[in-house]
């Protein structure tokens, strides 16, 4: 697998080295470079400001950028371009989970190959983070870019009314507070306000924001896999499904979902599972709603930093660019430190940086904003989805023994954690 | 007294068929607080769920797709249908045995089996996103072929051969002589294909993602199960309501035929 | 010159070669879309492919895998929850109003077109009206219900229930066909019969039980049979209500194949699973026929 990449490679860059004396319109030895962004205004914005400011100070490799259409998953427009041959040289919407995927198409280069990857790939995600972003052949094709790591908000207001005084620690803080907190208010015999509340139903993605998270907390930053093998650590994953298990059984959570409207933001829930986007979404339609954000609870005899699943987003380069190395250059540029500011000044999204929190040059942000300096902070110890195979059909065998024993309650967790262990090795080696 | 406990039945059983259809065009007209109540009755109809719908999903452009889809489907079905028919019915030639029997053996065949590769088929040859791919696997039909069959057995033998005197090929006896005495069963395929073809849902949820190309029943569980009618039941009811209208006003006109062509899926079997 | 060759070229320039044109677009359309897929299938159960990238041998793979697939067992077990609901409930129902509607009384062509109208209609209109019908906080039934002081039933959200709803609804939506049929077959069966056997002496219960069921025999195997083909086609209710949900209740044989071959892109498997449902289907109504007895064809 490595012969054959570093022959692709060699192979790109021969051809590469060919094509500089041509341009593919014929204007006058100019290289393009195409630009994928992800597809929601913000980074629109960011990537058009970015890309004038290289194509001004390198007329000789002008990057074009080209939104993706937003009526379809990155994942599949990425995957039929990939098959169609349409893709563009650089995209900075790639999801790890996907990784695997375009990888098994042969539709990306690894990046390890390039000059300079290594100091900048330690430098923003550290060891231990980027050890999880290798591919199961070794190489690296993804340079972590953002991330959005899932925290607790919690409504100030609603604890303090029910004689809480902070934001719950661990899991049993977390039931106590919530026997106190789940209540009805109005005497009409139903239930108010809520501790917290989980969409009930099986959707895969729906995980990443319970069981995930908290898994990832309770095992004090282990993901599912490890070396391409499935590496669940079983403790932490039964305590998980019981801490769930418990806050659906004693009524502390709801076993409805919800269809009128967002809880948190009505300020019938107390707490809420969610990443740095949430804190535009109050911003606009609950701005006075006293609310904090802390590290999500563990159970009560995990100790040390609290970690959690963060939302990637990655840089990866096609292999059916022509200048690979010319994309490289285009890629260190985006991920340069002035930039990484201009990204969270302009979307508010994390960029990952081992450096966030000590860096001078975010600090006047993060003044600005002390809620983004919280998941800044949180940035140091997150994990995100490994690169395995058929990861949605994972997660999706996770939702439904997930559902079956914390929701409703009809397996024990231990059981349940070897019905996890059993099906993902089923889906594992059916993909060997 | 035996008469009116039958009447009592029947009008229960007739309440409980029709009064949920009722419920739905009451609602689809009420506000939405209104909407939960079981009464038909409101003080404020007004157009609004369907205002709501009609902005919101291209629900005229999906009117227009399937009936394009059902016509070209039914005129499709009934043209070489009638032709298979007739040339099994009526011409002796060899292999035509055995492509009865392929016929018959097709019309077993359960559709879990070739979904999956009819599918890709459309994918390879790149009919995916277009009328072409949402009529081509149906646009013959076996159960047609044995049904055209054996009505044209039926037909006397004299006037075939009175037009074969007078010079006339195949394809003219069929259109000329046979169509105009087939009106029974040129109706009753033309019902069951193109009531058929309206509802259908999963290949048109399998082969087209273009929004302007769905048919109505597709578009309509899109806007259910996609969250944009963002839980308003109104408009819910509205789109079912709105879906529901052609085939409703063809049955309420042509009742007689619907069942009688349905009742002849019973021979089937 | 062998006999049989000289056979067959006598019986073929007796042939009406005209009919050869005629049936050419069917034969076309039979290779294209009907022996191709079944030919295709039979070579994709052995492999793994995501339509993207080349596909890959995997010998038996696929069906090893279904084998030990909890969600394939589940399926099949919601199918038969749904057929042993559905059938007895069509039958009993159906045969009631058809035995009902038997006379010339007025109105019955009125009553015949009502029942019949939701078998018009599309299923998905029928879905979204029974998604409030079977609503737990508002929906009409649980309305009822609270109206004569019964708690509200957790129709779609109560695993043991869910499938059992989803039958009641398709039965509400299919009984008019066969009301239609029973009253057709009903129709059929000589009122002499009915006459010899009140000579007799024989009550109507008897005369019931002994003439009129066995007459309607072959009615009740094409039912159960339709029936049986449609309880394994569920896709559109499932889809929309539950989703297959809670806790894969309501997953329907069709529901799996589109979210293996659609969701997850897993075309090999999602094909061997077509592949195992139609045999079983075919298996069951095979055996339903020779049981049940024998029905008259067309």
């Amino acid at each position: 697998m490595k012969f054959v990449s570093v022959t692709v490679l060699m192979l790109c860059l021969i051809a590469g080295c060919a094509d500089q004396g041509k341009s593919p319109d014929g204007g006058g030895g100019a290289v393009e470079l195409t630009y994928w962004p992800a597809p929601n205004p913000q980074e629109i914005q960011l990537a058009d400001t970015l890309v004038r400011r290289w194509n001004a100070l390198h007329p000789e490799c002008l990057v074009r950028m080209q939104p993706i259409p937003v009526s379809q998953s990155t994942e599949e427009v990425l995957l039929a371009a990939i098959a169609g041959g349409t893709t563009p040289d650089i995209c900075s919407n790639i999801q790890p989970g996907a990784l695997y995927d375009f990888v098994r198409a042969r539709g990306l280069l690894p990046l390890d190959q390039f000059p300079g990857f290594d100091s900048i790939a330690l430098e923003r995600a550290g060891a231990e983070l980027l050890q999880t972003f290798r591919s199961p052949d070794g190489h690296i094709y993804q340079l972590p870019w953002k991330s959005n790591p899932v925290m607790m908000f919690y409504n100030k207001r609603l604890l303090r009314e029910a004689g809480i005084a902070g934001p719950p620690r661990t899991f049993n803080e977390y039931l106590a507070a919530g026997r106190r907190v789940t209540k009805d208010t109005t005497g009409d015999g139903q239930t108010d306000i809520w501790m917290g509340e989980r969409d009930i139903r099986p959707i895969w993605w729906q995980r990443l924001f319970d069981f995930y998270p908290f898994y990832i907390a309770a095992s004090s930053g282990r993901t599912l896999f490890a070396n391409g093998q499935l590496a669940l650590d079983e403790r932490a994953a039964a305590e998980v499904l019981a801490f769930f298990r418990t806050c659906y059984g004693e009524g502390i959570y709801p076993r409805t979902f919800f269809q009128a409207g967002d809880p948190f933001l009505l300020e019938m829930k107390a707490t809420h599972f969610s990443g740095p986007w949430e804190v535009a979404t109050i911003r606009k339609f609950a701005p006075t709603m006293d609310y904090g954000v802390a590290p999500l609870p563990v159970p009560d005899d995990v100790t040390g930093p609290v970690y959690t699943y963060g939302d990637f987003k990655n840089i990866a380069i096609f292999s059916t660019s022509q200048h690979p190395e010319k994309a490289w250059e285009f890629v260190r540029y985006l991920v340069r430190a002035e930039h990484d500011l201009l990204l969270l000044q302009l979307c508010d999204q994390i960029p990952v940086r081992t450096d966030l929190v000590t860096n001078p040059l975010f600090a006047g942000y993060f003044r600005a904003n002390p809620v983004m300096a919280e998941f800044g902070r949180q940035l140091q110890h997150i994990r995100g989805i490994d690169t395995a195979p058929d990861l949605k059909e994972i997660f999706d065998t996770l939702s439904q023994i997930y559902e079956a024993s914390s929701v409703y309650g009809s397996t024990e967790p231990q059981d349940a954690v070897r019905e996890i262990v059993r099906r993902t090795n089923i889906i594992v080696e059916w993909n060997r | 007294m035996k008469t009116f406990f039958r009447y009592i039945i029947l009008l229960v059983g007739a309440v409980i068929f029709a009064y949920p259809f009722l419920w739905m065009i009451a609602g689809s007209f009420k506000p939405e607080l209104e909407i939960r109540g079981f009464g038909l009755w409101s003080e404020q109809f007004s157009l609004h769920s369907y205002h709501t719908v009609l902005t919101k999903i291209p629900i005229g452009r999906a009117l227009l797709n399937s009936l394009i889809v059902s016509g070209a489907t039914t005129a499709s079905v009934i043209l070489f249908g009638s032709m298979v028919g007739y040339a099994l019915s009526r011409l002796t030639f060899v292999g035509g045995k055995a492509l009865y029997t392929l016929i018959l053996i097709t019309m077993m065949i359960p559709f879990q089996i070739v979904l999956i590769p009819q599918y890709i088929l459309m994918v390879k040859l790149g009919w995916t996103d277009s009328y072409l791919g949402l009529v081509a696997p149906t646009m013959m039909s076996a159960f047609s072929i044995i049904l055209f069959r054996q009505f044209f057995m039926a037909i006397p033998q004299g006037l075939i051969d009175a037009a074969r005197l007078d010079g006339a090929s195949d394809l003219t006896i069929l259109f000329r002589v046979i169509w105009p005495l087939s009106r029974p069963v040129m109706v009753t395929v033309a019902i069951l294909t193109f009531m058929t073809s309206w509802n259908e849902v999963l290949w048109p949820l399998l082969v087209v993602r273009e929004r302007s190309l769905m048919t109505m029943p597709q578009i309509v569980t899109i806007f259910t199960t996609g969250g944009e009618a963002e839980a308003q039941l109104g408009s819910l009811l509205a789109a079912a309501t709105l879906l529901a209208l052609p085939i409703i006003v063809a049955y309420a006109f042509f009742q007689k035929y619907f069942i009688e062509s349905m009742a002849t899926t019973g021979l089937k079997g | 010159m062998n006999g049989r060759a000289s056979g067959l070229r006598d019986r073929f320039r007796r042939s009406n070669r005209s009919a050869y044109g005629l049936v050419l677009p069917y034969v076309i359309f039979f290779l294209a879309f009907v022996a191709y897929p079944l030919t295709f299938s039979l070579l994709l159960v052995f492999h793994r492919w995501n339509i993207v990238t080349p596909m890959e041998w995997i010998g038996l793979k696929n069906f090893t895998r279904l084998l030990e697939d909890p969600l394939f067992y589940a399926s099949l077990l919601n199918t038969l929850v749904f057929l042993l609901l559905h059938i007895p409930l069509q039958v009993v129902v159906a045969l009631g109003f058809a035995l009902l509607l038997n006379s010339r009384i007025p109105g019955r062509g009125f009553f015949r077109a009502v029942y019949f109208m939701p078998v018009v209609v599309s299923g998905v209109v029928v879905t979204i009206l029974w998604q409030q019908l079977y609503s737990f906080d508002n929906g009409l039934l649980n309305g009822m219900l609270r109206a004569v002081g019964i708690g509200p039933v957790p129709w779609l959200v109560d695993p043991r229930i869910a499938m059992p709803a989803i039958a009641l609804m398709a039965t509400w939506k299919n009984v008019g066909i066969y009301i239609v049929l029973f009253l057709a077959g009903l129709q059929t069966i000589p009122r002499e019969l009915y006459d010899a056997a009140s000579v007799d002496g024989a009550t109507p219960a008897r005369q019931f039980l002994h003439i009129t069921l066995p007459m309607l025999n072959p009615t009740m195997v094409v039912i159960v049979v339709l029936s049986t083909i449609g309880g394994f086609s569920l896709f559109i209710e499932p889809y929309v209500l539950t989703g297959g949900g809670p806790m894969q209740s309501t997953l329907s044989g069709m529901l799996y194949i589109y979210n293996q071959g659609f969701y997850f892109n897993h075309m090999g498997y999602a094909a061997t699973l077509g592949f195992v449902y139609a045999m079983i289907i075919l298996l069951i109504v095979l055996l339903q026929r020779r049981l049940i007895g024998r029905e008259q064809t067309a």
